[in-house]
């Protein structure tokens, strides 16, 4: 569906990425500052790369080779800026008619109006854009990019500029936009769940580059490197000492606490002895091991360890825990090791209000490791 | 009382308003762009006739566009005389009130979120279009302070408009001049009457244009 | 969009305007360039002469240079009156005016002139030196002959050095009066012909202090009507002109 290959140097910044999509919804994920709107402005026209290809679907809209630059009016595509850029000096309904050059009154009427009810805008066709509230800003910038029927949309931090609450309703609502509306999205955002939430393929950015791209759930559960776990915000990332790696299994040290981890799938990654290595544990996949069942079966249990509950937080659902261990030495993060994370009915049971030093274990194939 | 001066001056500033308008608005929008080498040169130009003495920058459009010049005789065989008629007029109010529209305009024009042009372009528009109903709408206050500054100078201009279109009572002697004359002459009731016209003349001017121009986005 | 629409209005009207903007063809019209210090002089001559030609003059006074220099850039004069010779020989080499309609005249004279205002009458150019005259208008020496000849006056008496900080130059002789008659000079060096103002006392300055002022005139080569140009020359330079201009004290060389 989507091939890009972009190169663009500026003073002191340069971009070249590679990447393609054959999923609908794409989001470029990373830092400030690494490319991500750099990108999306070279999909709509309005900086003209340096060299590469940018094919959509059928139809090439750049090839530095080739000499094609589509102009930006004639690539059928919605762009729906940061902060929105709503024409101040128009009102809703002539913002969103904005891009219907050439069609009749009446057909432009009909749409505006569909596109309004789709989008839970009517009633506000005549208003400007400063007399309504953030999300509705939102959702006519949205209309006015969707109501060109274009074959691709372009979002730059469409949930951003709004307050927390605010922006986790319009997460669902924009989830429902984009399938509904079923064609090619590319959306920019730092925000690692609204990524996950909306998009099947994440490419992730860091300086003018791409880390990796790949399905959504690749991503999360084998982010290419330490680089990527840390951009996608994946908690409890951890640096150990290799023992020995086998192409299955590596053995590692880490803050005095032998540990066994599956290898990297599709990568035989093998370190050499007491090379550094990084890995993330899943705060969801550390189990407390219950009290009044004797010791921990190792058939169940491994890499058991224990530690004192430092920190705690009611997440509603959930409760997170920060576990430090019994282990001397200065904690792995911070003023504790590992977070671990258990729905409320365990903590409820355990009693872990009450009882703070627990046992627990991490199944080997938890422990992820990540090369590089 | 010689009523002459004052029609004069009213026609000459408003030719010479339109005819800044036509060429500043461009001008205007050229310098916003931000294409380096072409603003600094540009911009430098334009800033000029704010800068020279105004009979010095007379003499220099007498030089330009009098009769032995190139464009003088261009003209002259169309039938048309340029010089020391109120064409030069209306000329040289232009020159001396083109910095002030361009200047004015530009702040206007790079006042303006080019985000909003950008989505414009998006949306299918052409460069044309998207200037005509993006930019320039939103440069609205910018454009109409401007003009009237541009009509209060054209309106006053004295020195320019006394070297390239002399002060030839009934065909070229616009108000400023005329006041001039009297004063010169020791007629001050005359002199104080017209000036009085002046100044009431751009009081309703501007009082009239703050209404239309009340703008709030 | 209305404001829009506003705007296309003002431009498109104005240009309508402008289109309409001649002025109305007028009878036979003879536009004379003249010198300020010819204001008051001219001013009957040219009365004079409409009623006798039955023609329309047109009068345009300014500094002398810069009436010269538009001149010789077209300026629509048929004639021209210097308040020198020296700019009408330059126009005469640079083609721009009739050689053999050169003629003088007058020759002008200066005056000591002090502001009622100011006090005391002057009587002597080294008085001018004196504190309590803080400032004199003249023509300015650059472009106005009348200015130049204040200058070598205030030179030959000794005392331009001395005058010099005080001096308020003028564009020409009718703003150098007016500097006295307003009193913002308390006094100043004018030409004799614009001095019979009442706001004003002068004496007269030796001729012998400065070069001769003689003032040239000449058809201009553009004219498109020499013969009545000439005309009004001769007009001048004939008994009712010269009555005139005797009285507003601009004698020929030789006349006493």
């Amino acid at each position: 569906m989507l091939s890009i290959r972009l190169r663009k140097a500026f003073p002191d910044f340069d971009l070249d990425v590679a990447w393609d999509s054959r999923e609908p919804v794409v989001a470029l994920v990373g830092p400030s500052g690494s490319g991500k709107t750099l990108t999306l402005q070279c999909l709509a026209g309005l900086v003209t790369p340096d060299a590469g290809q940018i094919v959509v679907g059928e139809r090439t809209l750049f090839d530095a080779d080739a000499h094609i630059d589509v102009a930006s009016r004639l690539r059928r595509l919605g762009y729906v800026f940061q902060g929105y850029a709503l024409f101040p000096h128009l009102t809703v309904g002539e913002n969103i008619a904005f891009g219907l050059r050439g069609v009749a009154k009446t057909r432009i009427a009909e749409r505006v109006e569909r596109i309004s009810e789709w989008l839970g805008l009517q009633g506000l066709e005549d208003k400007r854009p400063r007399e309504l509230s953030g999300g509705q800003q939102q959702r006519v910038a949205l209309g006015r990019a969707l109501a060109v029927d274009p074959d691709l949309l372009l979002l730059d931090e469409p949930l951003s500029a709004l307050d927390a609450p605010l922006r986790r309703q319009l997460r669902d609502d924009l989830t429902r936009i984009v399938r509904e509306w079923a064609k090619p999205v590319v959306l920019v955002t730092h925000d690692v769940s609204e990524a996950y939430q909306l998009c099947d393929r994440i490419v992730v950015y860091e300086h003018g580059r791409v880390v990796q791209a790949a399905p959504r759930s690749e991503l999360l559960w084998q982010p290419a490197s330490e680089t990527v776990a840390r951009i996608m915000s994946i908690p409890n990332v951890l640096r150990g000492t290799v023992v020995k790696a086998t192409p299955e299994r590596i053995q590692l040290i880490w803050r005095g606490q032998a540990l066994e981890a599956v290898n990297s799938p599709a990568r035989a990654y093998l370190p050499p002895p007491d090379s550094p290595i990084a890995f993330f544990v899943r705060p969801e996949y550390v189990r407390l091991i219950r009290k009044d069942r004797g010791r921990a079966d190792p058939a169940h249990h491994m890499n058991v360890m224990h530690g004192t509950v430092v920190e705690e937080a009611d997440l509603g659902t959930t409760w997170t825990l920060r576990i430090r261990l019994d282990e001397p030495g200065p904690p792995a993060q911070g003023a504790f090791d590992l977070e671990v994370e258990v729905p409320h009915l365990v903590y409820e049971i355990l009693g872990i209000d009450r009882d703070r030093h627990w046992e627990f274990s991490i199944h080997r194939g938890s422990i992820h490791v990540l090369p590089g | 009382m010689d009523w002459f001066p004052v029609w004069l001056s009213v026609r000459v500033s408003l030719a010479a308003t339109a005819l800044t308008l036509l060429g500043g608005v461009p001008l205007a929008w050229l310098l916003a762009r931000k294409v380096p080498r072409l603003k600094d040169l540009l911009g430098a130009v334009v800033v000029t006739p704010l800068v020279l003495p105004p009979t010095v920058l007379g003499y220099y459009l007498l030089v330009l566009i009098g009769a032995g010049s190139p464009i003088g005789r261009f003209f002259e065989s169309l039938g048309l005389e340029l010089a020391f008629t109120w064409r030069a007029a209306v000329l040289a109010a232009a020159v001396g009130s083109m910095p002030l529209l361009v200047k004015a305009l530009q702040a206007g024009f790079e006042g303006i979120d080019p985000r909003l042009e950008q989505a414009a372009r998006t949306l299918g528009h052409a460069e044309w279009s998207v200037f005509w109903r993006v930019t320039l709408p939103l440069a609205w206050r910018a454009l109409v302070a401007g003009t009237v500054l541009a009509f209060c100078r054209a309106l006053g201009d004295f020195g320019i408009t006394l070297m390239v279109a002399g002060s030839i009572p009934g065909r070229t002697q616009t108000l400023p001049l005329a006041i001039y004359d009297l004063v010169q002459a020791n007629r001050m009731h005359e002199a104080n009457l017209l000036a009085a016209m002046t100044i009431v003349a751009v009081l309703v001017l501007l009082l009239g244009v703050g209404r239309i121009a009340r703008v709030r986005y | 969009m209305a404001r829009r629409g506003v705007l296309l209005a003002v431009v498109l009207s104005a240009l309508v305007v402008v289109t309409g903007a001649s002025a109305a063809a007028p009878r036979v019209r003879l536009t004379v360039y003249a010198a300020a210090d010819l204001a008051f002089a001219l001013k009957e001559i040219t009365a004079a002469f409409e009623r006798t030609f039955n023609v329309d003059v047109i009068l345009v006074l300014g500094s002398t240079g810069n009436l010269a220099h538009q001149i010789e850039h077209g300026a629509p004069a048929d004639l021209f009156f210097a308040a020198s010779d020296t700019f009408i020989d330059r126009l005469v080499e640079r083609g721009a005016v009739l050689r053999e309609t050169r003629a003088i005249y007058a020759q002008g004279r200066i005056v000591l002139a002090t502001a009622r205002s100011a006090g005391t009458k002057l009587t002597d150019l080294r008085q001018l030196a004196e504190p309590r005259v803080r400032r004199v208008a003249i023509a300015n020496p650059l472009h106005a002959p009348y200015g130049k000849a204040a200058e070598e006056a205030l030179r030959r008496a000794g005392v331009l050095d001395a005058v010099r900080p005080k001096l308020i130059l003028a564009e020409n002789i009718r703003q150098a009066l007016q500097f006295l008659q307003t009193g913002s000079a308390d006094a100043g060096i004018v030409a004799l012909s614009v001095a019979g103002v009442p706001e004003i006392e002068w004496v007269p300055i030796d001729p012998a202090l400065h070069n001769p002022l003689n003032q040239a005139v000449a058809v201009v080569r553009r004219s498109a009507q020499p013969d009545l140009a000439s005309a009004f020359v001769q007009f001048v330079n004939g008994p009712q002109g010269r009555s005139v201009m005797k009285r507003f004290g601009f004698v020929l060389p030789g006349e006493p």
